[in-house]
């Protein structure tokens, strides 16, 4: 073959589209492929608009967005495009395209690349994402509602357990045998502890719904005072010494009722999971800005695996005892440090299991 | 926010008398960059973009607001007033000449002269009057959207900015042209080829010239010439550029018509 005979080749059976047009962006070449491709003769689509070979919304997004490219830039690269077949149905295809102007004549030479495959997988990417957005809506719509339904749920349930509260305060003060006065004692308790986990439960859905758990600061003149007694509480309630080294000045200005709740948590968490024969200790100062209480009991420590989840909610450890909630209590006084600024850490050897809460404070002592 | 950064508004030239080129649907204020320059010894011209498009700031972009051309000639008003405009001239190509012709009602003393490039006051038919599309068309054109990449990822904007000075990423900057958020995108095609404002023409007062092109699809010269026929007092010229961008293809028959009529 002839070098011109090889050129004619190269054009016309090139494994791509190849399109010419002039100035008013008509037809000037094809080659043999595209009309391949297309059905049409090439004869017969000389002269025509290469705009002509598209569908009407095709042509739309050309004029309003590919025309300008060329015009202002002299190319564009991976336009999608999708071109009419002699058959009225539609060809998928990639398009570069280059522009010069020369001797006033502008020449457009486009090159064509099937993408029928590929358009196929763009739009499947492109319906499952938005599959995926609707899902996901309706995922966080569902949620929602599940927390608005437990935190009506816990609501209503406060009113019959404040009753039965109610009723055995009243049938202390009526002549009881012994043990009906014993069977009382173990209600009471149990609607004590069926209010904490209510309590619990709202605390959760609360600060789900209204994204994080409130505090209301005030200046508490006196927290070591009210440590005291919810350690001497716990003491009561778990027939057990607590040691404490307590040591802050006053006043503070925090939420004192969600730090009660949160040391109440952790001491309730060291009766329950620490060694029943080694001392809980409670200790509370200020360090280095920040005001610190830790809380640690002996015994068996918190397996390495278990740490970075023990604040999540409804994480409950591997608890032999039978007398776990609902895994709330740590998630919950994560959630007061953090609504103070602070953070609710721990660490766990075989000597001591300590949680340590850490909020930064002023120098006014007040919670930052 | 101002105004001025909004709409990444740009003020050159230096002239007792004030043009402001407004760009339509698909590009961004670059479609001037042929033509403007031309008026900058004897006019002040003022180029901005859209919100939504080129480097308009995105937070702006509130769907509701810009879900009618109204709040795109409020916008228009709003780079009038904080410029202190007073019958200045409006060069407004495609969806913006009716923008243009909004904000001229809106604030009559804004603007004496009204250029109007491509314009189409609907681009849907209707029984009576021919648009060039129908509603399947602008439909398959929303749909179709998603198939370009035109899309940037915000985190692209900066690379846009001022690299005019370095040639080694010309490609980088001019390949940014026309590039929008396609959810933008998508709510502006809509805007465009949705909106109807053959009742507001009779209204204009403004001088108004009519450039038309010829085999232009997306406003063909029985649209322009809709346009000239109900804005009272208008003319048309018909350009001998095809297409629908002479601002681009033939600048200089843009530029010497506009400097005819005014």
């Amino acid at each position: 073959m002839s070098y011109v005979a090889d050129l004619e080749d190269l054009f016309d059976n090139a494994p791509c589209g190849y399109v010419v047009t002039d100035s008013h962006g008509r037809i000037l070449l094809v080659n043999r492929t595209l009309a391949t491709w297309l059905g049409i003769e090439a004869a017969a689509m000389m002269g025509k608009r290469f705009l002509d070979l598209m569908p009407v919304s095709g042509r739309m997004f050309y004029e309003t967005h590919f025309s300008p490219m060329l015009r202002m830039q002299g190319f564009f690269h991976e336009v999608a495009i999708d071109l009419i077949k002699g058959d009225n149905s539609r060809l998928a295809a990639l398009a570069n395209a280059t522009q010069k102007t020369e001797g006033g004549e502008t020449v457009t030479k486009i090159a064509i690349f099937q993408a029928t495959s590929r358009r196929k997988y763009e739009r499947e990417l492109s319906d499952a994402r938005a599959e995926l957005a609707t899902a996901n809506a309706s995922l966080t719509e569902t949620a929602k509602l599940r927390d608005e339904f437990v935190a009506i749920l816990g609501h209503d349930l406060r009113n019959p357990i404040a009753a039965i509260g109610g009723g055995i305060r009243v049938l202390y003060r009526e002549e009881l045998t012994p043990r009906g006065r014993e069977i009382a004692k173990l209600v009471e308790g149990s609607v004590k502890r069926m209010s904490r986990l209510i309590d619990d439960v709202l605390d959760l859905s609360k600060a789900r719904l209204g994204g994080g758990l409130t505090v209301v600061r005030h200046a508490e003149p006196n927290l070591t005072h009210e440590i005291e007694q919810v350690v001497s509480e716990i003491e009561m309630g778990a027939g057990r010494s607590i040691a404490r080294r307590l040591d802050l000045p006053g006043p503070l200005f925090l939420d004192s009722a969600r730090i009660m709740q949160l040391i109440s948590n952790l001491l309730g968490n060291a009766i329950s999971h620490g060694a029943a024969d080694q001392p809980i200790e409670v200790s509370a100062n200020i360090r280095e800005g920040c005001l610190e209480v830790a809380v640690s009991n002996g015994g068996d420590p918190i397996p390495n695996e278990m740490l970075p989840r023990l604040f999540q909610p409804f994480f409950r450890g591997n608890d032999s005892t039978g007398t776990q909630g609902l895994g709330l209590g740590l998630h919950i006084s994560s959630e007061i440090a953090k609504a103070h600024g602070g953070t609710l850490s721990v660490s766990s050897s075989a000597a001591r299991t300590t949680f340590l809460l850490k909020i930064p404070v002023d120098n006014n002592l007040h919670a930052i | 926010m101002s105004v001025i950064r909004r709409n990444n508004v740009l003020v050159r030239g230096s002239g007792q008398r004030t043009i402001v080129f407004s760009h339509g649907f698909g590009c961004d204020q670059a479609m001037w960059r042929f033509v403007s320059p031309s008026f900058e010894n004897d006019f002040t011209t003022v180029l901005f973009d859209h919100v939504g498009a080129g480097r308009s700031d995105l937070n702006a972009y509130d769907p509701h607001k810009y879900s009618s051309l109204t709040g795109y000639a409020d916008d228009l008003v709003e780079i009038g007033e904080a410029l202190g405009l007073q019958n200045a001239v409006f060069v407004g190509h495609s969806v913006s000449a009716m923008i243009g012709v909004l904000a001229s009602l809106k604030a009559p003393a804004l603007f004496g002269d009204l250029v109007l490039v491509g314009p189409s006051a609907r681009y849907i038919n209707e029984e009576g009057y021919h648009g060039g599309f129908e509603e399947d068309d602008i439909d398959e054109l929303l749909a179709s959207l998603g198939d370009n990449h035109m899309g940037w990822s915000k985190a692209m904007a900066p690379a846009i900015m001022g690299n005019a000075d370095r040639p080694e990423l010309a490609e980088e900057l001019t390949d940014s042209f026309c590039r929008t958020d396609p959810d933008i995108a998508r709510r502006f095609a809509r805007v465009t080829f949705t909106s109807d404002n053959r009742s507001d023409l009779p209204h204009v007062k403004a001088r108004t010239l009519v450039l038309q092109c010829r085999d232009d699809i997306i406003a063909s010269e029985e649209v322009g010439e809709y346009v000239r026929d109900h804005i009272p007092g208008s003319k048309m010229v018909l350009l001998n550029a095809t297409g629908h961008c002479p601002n681009l293809s033939a600048p200089g028959e843009v530029v010497a018509a506009i400097r005819e009529f005014v």
